[in-house]
């Protein structure tokens, strides 16, 4: 039963990471630009949902997409700080982060409105009337029990991870996701065609923090509480989602990368959901967590090692 | 078509190293001709070049592109115009994408990249054709991403993808020089068969001189940021290659090399 809770977890987390997994994939993939204003647009996500939510009235589907051009803004800031300014991709990425920390808190602040005497800001999950909890959600966790609840929220995070899927696969098949992943891979010649990659850069930085922001806002609500000390270590997850993704996955061949990438998210979460199960007071928990990443990628080379002599044996076969 | 009027460059100004290669440099090309240039390292034949693109801020001086000033645009927007090969064939490509994708980005250069497919099936079949021409069997490996091909056909396709739209202006940058002989041979046979068919204005930097020779309209020959040499019509056909090279290596001499 536990085993079972804790896999339904590690799903739900692994959905909701997955679209920071892509938007992680952006810009460090496609535009190989390590991005570590990630931290702190995360809870930025996560706390102008909420505030979207709970002040102004918003629905939470409103809510969460509004994010996406929040979060642009701030990739956007990045971007000009790299390109405009010639700071290093490292330091632009950091000095929003810091900056997004103390936003971040004020937007807390504002929220509670007595000031943050408490970094956690949490509320009683009736409040909430967020995308998990809504009025389908209900009539069927009436219908099927509560443990319903947890399947429909795997459900429903899924039908989103999807969509933004497609619409990222659909957008690299266009022209000015063309130039975008030409940008990443020969600035060059993104000139020689007559573009500024500076610009283009920008916009694939924005793209990608649009995703993050998201994924914050769907990771506040997942868990009915807005954490100020959330967005610590996502770019490291994110990354690391995103390495096991391309790498487990690059052994099927057909497979695309934002695939791959979702998968990579997952199957993170799950094994990070599953240690807690080893490590029940959590002292251990990262060491043990740096290990999985590492034995991971270790057994990744030895699949793939093992898969090569395979195909080389049936070529001589073939040909022999 | 192209001019360079009193061109001033100095390299690591206001250092120590202080190095002035050009002082008034002056330079003409006319529309449909094929220039080509060679000199010994550091004659400023490649700094010519990235002065014509914008690659390198001058010190003084005018570029001037059919008659309108572009000394003050920057190098992206002289692209529009310009077309360009470079030394290293990985530069004219984007390594990750395959040829069609390559190939759709190049034709679409002058037009907004915007939200709409970058490719169809109509397209397909028209690259398919011009790969073809190159002969060089690419075409049966169009999903193939460029990366995994060879210098030669990578640097075929960086000739073919920059001059897919009308250009005003072909750079060549030693774009044989990394390559092994036979295909340098193929390339610049390819290099003449565009540049006549599409009467492009083209520069070529190389440094075989035989090829300076056989190929294009006009010869310059430069050191130490000057002309020394420059021969066109009937006095660059009757040029022979030994000629070229005793030049060549007087000046090399002088030079210490």
């Amino acid at each position: 039963m536990l085993f079972l809770a804790t896999t339904l977890d590690g799903l739900q987390m692994g959905l909701c990471f997955a679209v920071l997994a892509l938007g992680v994939y952006i810009s460090c993939s496609i535009l190989d630009f390590a991005d570590l204003s990630v931290d702190g647009v995360f809870p930025l996500g996560g706390v102008c949902c909420t505030i979207m939510m709970l002040r102004l009235g918003l629905p939470a589907l409103p809510a969460v997409l509004l994010c996406f051009p929040l979060g642009m803004l701030c990739g956007a800031v990045t971007g000009v700080l790299h390109v405009k300014f010639r700071i290093s991709n490292l330091l632009s990425g950091i000095i929003v982060m810091t900056a997004l920390l103390s936003v971040t808190l004020a937007l807390t602040q504002f929220l509670t409105g007595t000031g943050y005497t408490t970094t956690i800001f949490s509320f009683r999950s009736a409040d909430l009337t967020g995308l998990f909890n809504g009025a389908l959600t209900s009539a069927l966790t009436d219908r099927f029990g509560r443990g319903a609840k947890d399947y429909i929220t795997i459900v429903i995070l899924l039908v989103i991870v999807f969509i933004a899927k497609l619409l990222l696969d659909l957008f690299f098949k266009t022209r000015l996701g063309y130039l975008l992943r030409a940008t990443g891979s020969n600035e060059k010649l993104v000139m020689t065609l007559g573009k500024n990659s500076g610009s283009y850069k920008i916009f694939g930085l924005a793209l990608a923090d649009g995703f993050v922001a998201v994924s914050g806002a769907l990771y506040a609500q997942l868990y009915t509480q807005y954490d100020n000390t959330c967005g610590s270590g996502k770019v490291v997850l994110a990354l690391a989602s995103v390495i096991i993704g391309t790498a487990v996955f690059a052994h099927f061949r057909r497979m695309k990368d934002t695939t791959a990438v979702i998968l990579g998210a997952i199957l993170y979460s799950l094994c990070l959901n599953y240690l807690v199960l080893i490590d029940t007071n959590g002292i251990y928990l990262k060491l043990l967590n740096a290990v999985l990443f590492a034995l991971i990628l270790i057994f990744n080379e030895k699949i793939s090692a093992f898969l090569s002599r395979i195909r080389r044996k049936k070529e001589q076969m073939q040909h022999g | 078509m192209v001019e360079l009027k009193n061109i001033h460059k100095i390299f690591h100004g206001g250092t120590i190293n202080e190095f002035c290669l050009f002082e008034n440099f002056s330079l003409s090309v006319a529309k449909g001709e094929f220039v080509s240039v060679v000199g010994s390292n550091g004659s400023g034949k490649t700094t010519t070049l990235n002065i014509i693109s914008g690659s390198l801020p001058i010190n003084g001086g005018q570029v001037l592109l059919d008659g309108a000033d572009i000394t003050k645009m920057p190098e992206y927007r002289r692209y529009r115009r310009i077309g360009r090969v470079f030394q290293d064939p990985a530069v004219g490509t984007v390594p990750n994408m395959t040829i069609l994708e390559n190939l759709s980005m190049a034709e679409n250069k002058g037009k907004p990249f915007n939200l709409r497919l970058a490719i169809n099936r109509q397209k397909n079949e028209r690259y398919c054709e011009l790969v073809r021409r190159l002969g060089l069997g690419l075409e049966d490996k169009m999903q193939v991403p460029v990366g995994l091909l060879s210098g030669g056909q990578r640097q075929a396709l960086s000739l073919l993808m920059s001059t897919m739209t009308p250009v005003d202006l072909l750079l060549l940058d030693e774009h044989t020089a990394a390559l092994d002989p036979r295909t340098a041979e193929i390339i610049m046979e390819l290099t003449d068969q565009i540049v006549r068919e599409k009467k492009l204005t083209t520069i070529m930097v190389t440094h075989n001189l035989r090829y300076a020779v056989e190929y294009g309209t006009r010869l310059l020959m430069m050191d130490k940021g000057a002309v020394v040499l420059d021969q066109s019509g009937e006095e660059k056909k009757n040029l022979k290659t030994e000629d070229i090279l005793q030049l060549f290596n007087q000046i090399s001499i002088e030079c210490g090399n």
